[in-house]
């Protein structure tokens, strides 16, 4: 069975190797990283991926810029907001954007892997 | 005196050396054993189960023992029987440093008391100092999230000591990690942390050991600031206040100091490393 293929996007290469890590062996796979919004969009054009995560709070470009710019090239991409924060205000900025879902940080393996699970039932 | 360990007051009145306190230190350490340590030595769970509990322990906020219920598959029962042998191993420091020889046990209580009611008064002043700063319930939430947090990712002791206002500038031999949130309120969260710590803090974050002042360490533990930052953006939002944070940096600098805000500073003690958590508002 053909793997779901994943893009990051987040400013801390931290968090992008732990979803790296978490994310070997599943029926995940990292197709593309970025640290960086504006090159984030350009990954996406290029590389289509099933599901887009995407960090909220980022220099330059944010996050729902981000978000506005991907769904601007796909309206029907999936993308899900993964961000420390978790206000009413930013969950629901996200969502009305066109997010499909949100993930508050920190996280562990098992939750993160069950939350991909969840995705892939509606993605 | 502000809020501390015994064995660092003891250490602090010269009622015992350093290595004595190491060496309780030791003791407490073969002898005091989590409950996941000693549902693992009990056969309850497999030593990877285990590992996997404290990671979800350092990770999330849910309580150990609920942790073991849920992943350990420990039955409520079984539980009560390992606190049980928890509480009648469980050594505390005054009975290490009588068991080394290094006080009596009269000693020990006599120091106790002394320091319980010192500790009693130190909490008082601590109340009383976050009712005192400016935007008490704005500071009060990012201290304690900063603790919270910061126990969670060493996996350790860490306890609040003393807050005070002061010119904000970083102390020789720390690395400062800063995130300015923005809004209601106008605040910048800090950690100005020693590298031991830090290197503490992002292996506890990203599950491998990392040099202190490595990129790598640096960027987990700006990552870990955004956590906090985050989550005080989230609860402050219960009482009202509307707050974005901004992406965290880290720098060698004094920064945000000098820009008319003023710093609360809040000392903490990590195991035995000293490290502030600042709020400049």
């Amino acid at each position: 069975m053909a793997k779901w293929r994943v893009m990051t996007v987040d400013d801390s290469a931290a968090i992008l190797t732990i979803i790296a890590t978490y994310l070997e062996g599943s029926e995940f796979e990292v197709v593309a990283s970025e640290r960086d919004g504006v090159m984030a969009v350009e990954r996406f054009a290029q590389e289509r991926p099933d599901i887009v995560l995407l960090d909220l709070i980022m220099p330059g470009q944010s996050g729902v810029e981000t978000l506005e710019r991907i769904l601007a090239i796909d309206p029907d991409a999936f993308v899900v907001i993964v961000s420390s924060l978790g206000t009413e205000d930013a969950v629901h900025e996200c969502l009305t954007t066109g997010a499909r879902s949100f993930l508050q940080k920190p996280f562990t393996k098992g939750d993160f892997i069950d939350f991909m699970r969840d995705l892939t039932q509606v993605a | 005196m502000g809020s501390m360990f015994f064995g660092q007051y003891l250490l602090s009145k010269g009622a015992i050396d350093r290595e004595a306190l190491i060496d309780a230190i030791e003791r407490q350490r073969r002898t005091n054993l989590s409950l996941v340590e000693l549902a693992v030595r009990d056969g309850c769970i497999e030593p990877r189960v285990g590992q996997s509990i404290l990671t979800r322990y350092r990770t999330t906020e849910t309580g150990l023992e609920e942790l073991c219920i849920e992943y350990g598959k420990i039955s409520e029962e079984k539980l009560d029987e390992l606190r049980e042998i928890q509480r009648s191993d469980w050594v505390r420091i005054g009975a290490a440093l009588v068991a080394g020889g290094h006080l009596s046990r009269d000693e020990v209580e006599e120091h106790l008391a002394v320091f319980q009611e010192a500790q009693r008064e130190a909490n008082q002043q601590l109340e009383a100092d976050f009712r005192a700063c400016r935007d008490a319930e704005t500071v009060k939430t990012v201290v304690e999230l900063a603790v919270f947090h910061l126990k969670r990712f060493t996996n350790g002791p860490v306890k609040l000591q003393t807050l005070a206002e002061d010119g904000g500038e970083l102390a020789d031999g720390r690395r400062r990690y800063a995130q300015m949130l923005t809004g209601d309120r106008d605040l910048h969260v800090v950690l100005d942390l020693p590298s031991q710590v830090a290197s503490v803090v992002a292996e506890g974050f990203i599950g491998i050991p990392v040099e202190g002042d490595s990129e790598v360490a640096i960027d987990a533990v700006c990552e870990c600031v955004n956590i906090i930052g985050g989550h005080a953006c989230t609860r402050l939002e219960a009482s009202g206040f509307r707050l974005r944070p901004h992406p965290p940096f880290s720098t060698t600098g004094d920064e945000p100091s000098g820009d008319s805000k003023s710093s609360i500073r809040a000392s903490v003690m990590a195991g035995d490393h000293p490290l502030d958590v600042r709020v400049f508002v």
